[in-house]
């Protein structure tokens, strides 16, 4: 069979990634000649699905009380099964946690072979290939894959979205007789503070290096920054790694990959493997005192100057234009 | 406790941009001027495991690597930051191998090995970056997988995973055995092996098999290649010239930039 | 009166003199003991080899231990500690003298040697003595410079001094007086206390005073000798021991060398890792606080003092070794000799080898302040008596970061930089190669025909701002026709930060690793730009089988303008100073070739700084400290910094990587508006070498 499946968390909610995880699913989809169907776990996977059905042909959806909550080894267990039972050519994930987390495990159990952080799919004859970026950020492989179902997951915000469907696709319920596997169980769950939107999700980034030198100036210069300009904050994992600012906020091959309009990367370097995470990002742009640093060579406009004496005096300008 | 920790050596990720090549016919990095280093993450699992058996009180600790010959000095220097034994599995085959045949030969190795009750792995190498060997080595083994984990403490007979989130973080209690693949914290950054400790290392043994001696299809192991292969691998080109703000004094450089920026910001 | 048969009574008025030998005997025993407690202490050191080429040692003592060259320094310091030495001598060929005649039968006091020396020469030089006490206890009571130390033991030792002279010569005085000397002009304040006596007392007052005096003087005297083994009096020995005993290579070549195969603990934490050198050290110590006047981290207010890492831990010696301990030494034979291997028996072996822990439990040698100190090696230099003091805190390091791995973050990821690829710049971007650019520079292995190796240096070519320098001086051999070439990416950082951030280990690994290099490839003659990598190859290569002729760039650059091949032009109009490095100038005596070429551009305007030459004052950058954060309110630099802007300079030339960097950040934050450029000495020549024109179309600046 031809079908694409896309596995998506109710948790997650409807935002940019689901949406251009559909996008991606319905393209391919399309190109095998088969369907584009959707699986939903989680509590308020019903709710979810209905706009999820908006973009594929079916919705399964998978909300028994054991995957109210996501727990690693009973979710994998249901989507297995229940990809199983689909027979699909692909199997798309998004980038979150719990999708890295199941994607390898999940090719596992259907026979297939997976594959991460693609930013492009593409069918050639018969052979499935996923391009990715490799050596932290420095090269670009195209890896072509053995055993089906292939099962990818994406950089799924910067796929185009799906078209809306004149005609919603159907929505059944999984009959799942599930036991929870309880050899691992979430105890405590913590959301760190990011103000309403994700970063993820944030249209303009203000970000931080090695070179803000500690964590205060986060807190006192760049903050005040972000405020004035609507951005999320975000850092290098030099800044994280000191224990600057919270884990959340790393940008990077290991971190969030982001893909604002706009990225302010204040005493960042650039190297590649921070490069590896913003790499979509619309427009780039740094302050920072080295002109041959490298994340100036993957900016639009810049300024080398030391950030101590630039953010202050830049806040004042900003407010000043945006009266 | 008994705790496994497997290590891969690549080569150094931090060279400048500028010295970093591909062979487009190998499919690989070029050596060029880089050393050889232990992948950081791998690193941060086993300080995680040190900082776990501190903790703990005690507990054994096993390093195993699946790579060339030199991996041996990765796995002497984790020696020397305590790690109590260690195992390579030399590789004669594909030097790239796709992640389920590393997985299956480091799940032989770990089989010959002993019954551990924690493995870990680190979340992802620093070259190949595939994020799947931790998942893939529970499959083999029928263990349960935590990933993203950076700090693992036991409680009875339990475990405590604190492991990172996109929004947060999470705690989970494991039953062992399982598996754990760890990702980096301010916490876990791998410590300085004491001099003397890193003397010590090479005197101390260090168990070599070849893929014969695991019991799997070591012909299929040495291709490498029957889950994914890479079939391009270049170095994109990107030109982008970046405008530096002019001004004869701070002021007027910075009006340019916040200019820039309300510009782009606008548009949105 | 007959000149030839001039003399005097000895122990005129004083009888029952068997009591005065018998009171040798206790002085001697106590002074003995204490004597023998010193010695002792410091068997209990590791072997040293401090007893070759005596001639040059010799040359030592007299240069220092009798002129006092150092001492004097301070002029008026020197001039007292001289008078108070000089008159102690004399006085004690004096007394030697009369020992000889009383007891050996001689007649050497007679005569014109009676008159010229033991009359007035010693009473000369007695009041001299008493002299140089006054001015001593004038600076230390009335002047008090911060930098000594007042104790009890200090003000009772000048006190003592004093007394014994005026006990002296109110003994011969009235000995004078009651036996009408008839030589009595020849003994000038002897005579003054005769002639002042005569008119207050009677005859029979002035013999029984005399008498009464004498006993006493004898009493003080022989305590005081019996007292002096345990005070700072002991420097009289030790002193000219330690001078003796000092390191007669370069300040540069002052660390120790470890056996990595042999050593059972790397790096010193307890008092017996130190050598006899070491412990000796101790003891030599007068006290004197020059050391921590000049040393740059205590100048900006840190806590680091390297006169009280030395005295407390000669507390700590004197508190701590007992003297039932002594018969444990270290090895067989303590001079010169191979420590034997160590002891099976260890409870022998936990007796022997002090346990307490001097890193943690001695305020003054605490982390925070060894990890303050930049090797400038300023603490060596001023000191009057050598005591070697910044070896000790690299001995400390050297146990921090190899046995327990406990030092700075930031100096941590230098090393793992260092480990992994080569240099100390963690995260940089650059490589090895970028400062060729354009430019026709030869790797090794290409030129055949090359004279000169240039080595760059990690901060010659991974930082922006010296990649200049490098090319600087490249294009200056080059115009001068000079066939170099460069080892590119073979280069690996020379150690210097390693070794002195304490990393032996690595250090001797990546000497090996570049020794290795350079001779495979027949390197001959290298020239650096870098004071750091040429300490490093000029002084500590040599043991690894790396024997080169080194240059700084700087002598290789002004032996080239001497022999016409660089015939640079115009001066700057600009004016002009210079900034000793430390391991260029102090610790290795070049200070006049980088000169020659600030000359040439300061064209006469050039102006020296205060503490220049060996006295130069650090730019804060050695010992791994170019890594540190330091705060904000205690930086090395910037204090240089204040310093070179007072000059009014508009330009300081330097001629390390390591100094440029670091004055160019203490310069931008002090300078305000003012325009001050920091140039090393290849730039400057590099202008003054190329035409106007030229440097109007591409100015280096």
């Amino acid at each position: 069979m031809n079908d694409v499946v896309i596995c998506l968390f109710a948790s997650a909610g409807f935002d940019k990634a689901a949406q251009g995880l559909a996008g991606a699913g319905r393209r391919f989809a399309d190109e095998m000649g088969g369907r584009l169907r959707a699986v939903v776990i989680g509590a308020g996977a019903d709710t979810f699905a209905l706009e999820v059905a908006r973009l594929c042909d079916t919705v399964i959806v998978a909300d028994q009380a054991e995957l109210a909550e996501y727990q690693p080894e009973t979710c994998l267990t249901a989507l297995a099964r229940l990809c199983a039972d689909l027979s699909p050519r692909a199997v798309l994930l998004a980038g979150d946690t719990y999708s890295q987390e199941i994607a390898p495990r999940l090719a596992y159990r259907l026979g297939g072979s997976a594959v991460g952080d693609g930013v492009e799919v593409r069918v050639e004859g018969e052979a499935l290939r996923v391009s990715r970026q490799v050596y932290g950020g420095k090269a670009q492989a195209v890896i072509e894959l053995k055993r089906m179902p292939a099962v990818v997951w994406l950089r799924a915000r910067s796929f185009a979205p799906a078209p809306t469907r004149t005609e919603a696709g159907k929505v059944n319920r999984a009959a799942l007789d599930l036991q929870a596997d309880t050899r691992t169980r979430v105890v405590e769950r913590k959301r760190e503070e990011q103000g309403e939107a994700r970063l993820e999700e944030a249209r303009v980034i203000v970000s931080g290096g090695r070179g803000i030198g500690g964590p205060e100036p986060f807190e006192t210069e760049l903050q005040p920054l972000a405020d004035l300009l609507g951005a999320q904050m975000a850092a290098s994992r030099a800044a994280c790694d000191a224990g600057w600012v919270p884990p959340t906020w790393q940008v990077g091959q290991t971190g969030k990959k982001v893909t604002p309009e706009l990225y302010l990367a204040i005493a960042i370097t650039g190297a590649s493997q921070h490069m590896a995470g913003i790499s979509e990002a619309k427009i780039i742009s740094a302050i920072n005192t080295d002109p041959d640093a490298p994340i100036f060579k993957h900016c639009q406009f810049g300024i080398v100057e030391d950030y101590r004496k630039v953010v202050p005096l830049l806040r004042e300008k900003l407010a000043a234009l945006q009266k | 406790m008994n705790i496994l920790v497997c290590l891969k050596q690549i080569l150094d990720p931090e060279i400048p941009a500028r010295d970093f090549r591909v062979d487009p016919a190998r499919r690989e990095a070029e050596r060029g001027s880089a050393d050889l280093v232990t992948s950081i993450f791998c690193e941060n699992a086993l300080e995680t495991a040190l900082q776990l058996r501190e903790r703990a009180g005690s507990a054994k600790i096993t390093v195993l690597s699946y790579g060339q010959p030199s991996a041996e000095e990765s796995l002497r220097k984790a020696l020397a930051m305590k790690a109590d034994a260690a195992a390579l599995i030399v590789n004669d085959g594909n030097a790239n191998p796709d992640p389920l045949t590393t997985a299956r030969v480091l799940a032989a190795a770990i089989r010959k090995l002993g019954t551990f009750d924690l493995i870990m792995v680190g979340r992802e190498a620093g070259d190949w970056g595939a994020g799947q060997t931790g998942g893939l080595i529970a499959e083999e083994l029928g263990m349960p997988c935590v990933s993203f984990v950076d700090r693992i403490e036991s409680e009875g007979g339990q475990l405590r995973l604190k492991r990172q989130t996109d929004t947060g973080w999470e705690v989970l209690e494991a039953e062992p055995p399982i598996v754990v693949t760890v990702t980096n914290d301010e916490h876990n950054l791998p410590r300085i092996p004491k001099v003397r400790d890193v003397m010590m290392s090479y005197r101390q043994p260090l168990t070599k098999w070849t893929l014969d001696d695991l019991g799997i299809e070591a012909n299929e192991a040495r291709a490498g290649n029957t889950y994914y292969q890479v079939a391009e691998l270049f170095i994109p080109q990107k030109e982008t010239r970046c405008e530096f703000v002019t001004g004869e004094t701070l002021d007027q450089k910075v009006e340019s930039f916040a200019k820039r920026i309300v510009e782009v910001t606008s548009a949105l | 009166m007959n000149t030839a048969e001039a003399t005097r009574q000895i122990y005129w008025n004083i009888s029952h003199i068997w009591v005065m030998y018998l009171l040798l005997l206790p002085t001697a025993a106590v002074a003995g003991y204490g004597l023998y407690r010193h010695f002792g202490r410091w068997r209990r050191g590791l072997p040293a080899a401090r007893f070759d080429r005596p001639a040059e040692r010799v040359q030592l003592v007299a240069s220092h231990a009798l002129a006092q060259r150092r001492t004097a320094r301070n002029r008026y310091a020197g001039l007292f500690h001289r008078l108070i030495t000089y008159g102690f001598i004399i006085l004690a060929i004096a007394t030697t003298v009369v020992a000889l005649d009383a007891d050996f039968g001689t007649t050497i006091m007679r005569g014109w040697f009676y008159l010229y020396f033991q009359s007035f020469t010693v009473d000369v030089f007695g009041a001299l003595v008493m002299v140089g006490t006054m001015m001593a206890a004038a600076r230390r009571y009335l002047k008090r410079p911060k930098k000594l130390f007042y104790t009890n033991e200090a003000t009772l030792i000048l006190a003592a001094i004093f007394l014994m002279c005026l006990q002296g010569f109110l003994i011969e005085g009235w000995r004078i007086g009651v036996t009408r000397d008839p030589w009595a002009a020849w003994s000038p304040f002897g005579n003054l206390v005769a002639l002042a006596s005569r008119a207050l007392m009677t005859d029979a007052q002035m013999q029984a005073a005399h008498w009464g005096l004498w006993w006493f003087h004898l009493a003080t005297v022989f305590g005081f000798i019996a007292w002096a083994p345990y005070t700072k009096m002991m420097h009289v020995i030790t002193a000219p021991l330690n001078i003796y005993t000092a390191n007669l290579a370069p300040l540069g070549a002052s660390l120790k060398d470890i056996d990595f195969e042999k050593t059972e603990s790397f790096g010193v934490n307890s008092l017996t890792g130190f050598t006899w050198k070491d412990l000796l050290d101790l003891d030599a110590c007068t006290e004197c606080g020059r050391c921590t006047a000049v040393c740059p981290a205590h100048i900006v207010g840190k806590e680091l003092s390297p006169r009280d890492i030395i005295l407390q831990l000669r507390d700590l010696m004197h508190e701590e070794f007992r003297i039932s301990d002594f018969g444990f030494r270290n090895d067989q034979n303590k001079f010169g000799n191979d420590a034997n291997e160590s002891s099976n028996n260890s409870e022998e072996s936990a007796i022997r080898n002090s346990k307490f822990e001097i890193i943690a439990a001695v305020p003054a040698t605490s982390p925070i302040s060894l990890w303050q100190c930049t090797t400038c090696a300023a603490c060596m230099e001023a000191c009057p008596v050598f005591i070697e003091q910044m070896p000790k805190i690299v001995d400390m390091r050297r146990h921090l970061v190899m046995e327990e791995a406990d030092f700075p973050d930031s100096m941590q990821q230098a090393i793992t930089s260092l480990e992994k690829r080569g240099h100390p710049f963690s995260g940089t971007q650059a490589t090895r190669l970028d400062w060729t650019e354009g430019l026709n520079v030869k790797q090794v292995s290409e030129a055949k025909d090359a004279e000169v190796l240039l080595w760059v240096g990690c901060g010659g070519s991974l930082i922006e701002r010296n990649q200049r320098v490098t090319r600087a001086t490249a294009q200056l051999l080059e115009q001068a026709g000079v066939k170099f070439a460069i080892m590119g990416r073979e280069e690996k950082c020379s150690g210097d930060p390693a070794r002195r951030i304490g990393n032996e280990f690595l250090f001797e690994k990546l000497a090996k690793e570049n020794v290795e290099n350079l001779n495979r490839h027949d390197v001959k003659k290298v020239i650096t730009a870098c004071p750091h990598c040429f300490n490093t190859f000029k002084n500590e290569y040599p043991q690894y089988g790396g024997k080169f002729e080194v240059f700084h760039h700087s002598e290789y650059l002004a032996q080239l303008v001497d022999e016409g091949k660089l015939k640079p032009l115009a001066g700057l109009d600009k004016k002009l100073t210079f900034h000793d490095p430390c391991y260029l100038g102090r610790q290795n005596g070049v200070y006049d070739a980088p000169r020659q070429l600030v000359q040439i551009s300061a064209r006469g305007n050039m102006v020296e700084m205060e503490r220049s030459r060996a006295n130069s004052f650090c730019c804060g950058g050695g010992g791994g400290m170019s890594f540190v954060e330091e705060p904000s309110d205690k930086r090395v630099n910037q204090e240089r910094a204040r310093e070179i802007l007072e000059t009014g300079a508009d330009t300081v030339a330097v001629g390390c990587p390591f100094c440029m960097t670091m004055l160019e950040d203490g310069i931008n934050a002090r300078k305000g508006s003012r325009d001050v450029r920091v140039m090393d000495v290849s730039e400057l020549l590099w202008e003054a070498a190329q035409p106007r024109a030229a440097l109007e179309r591409d100015p280096m600046i």
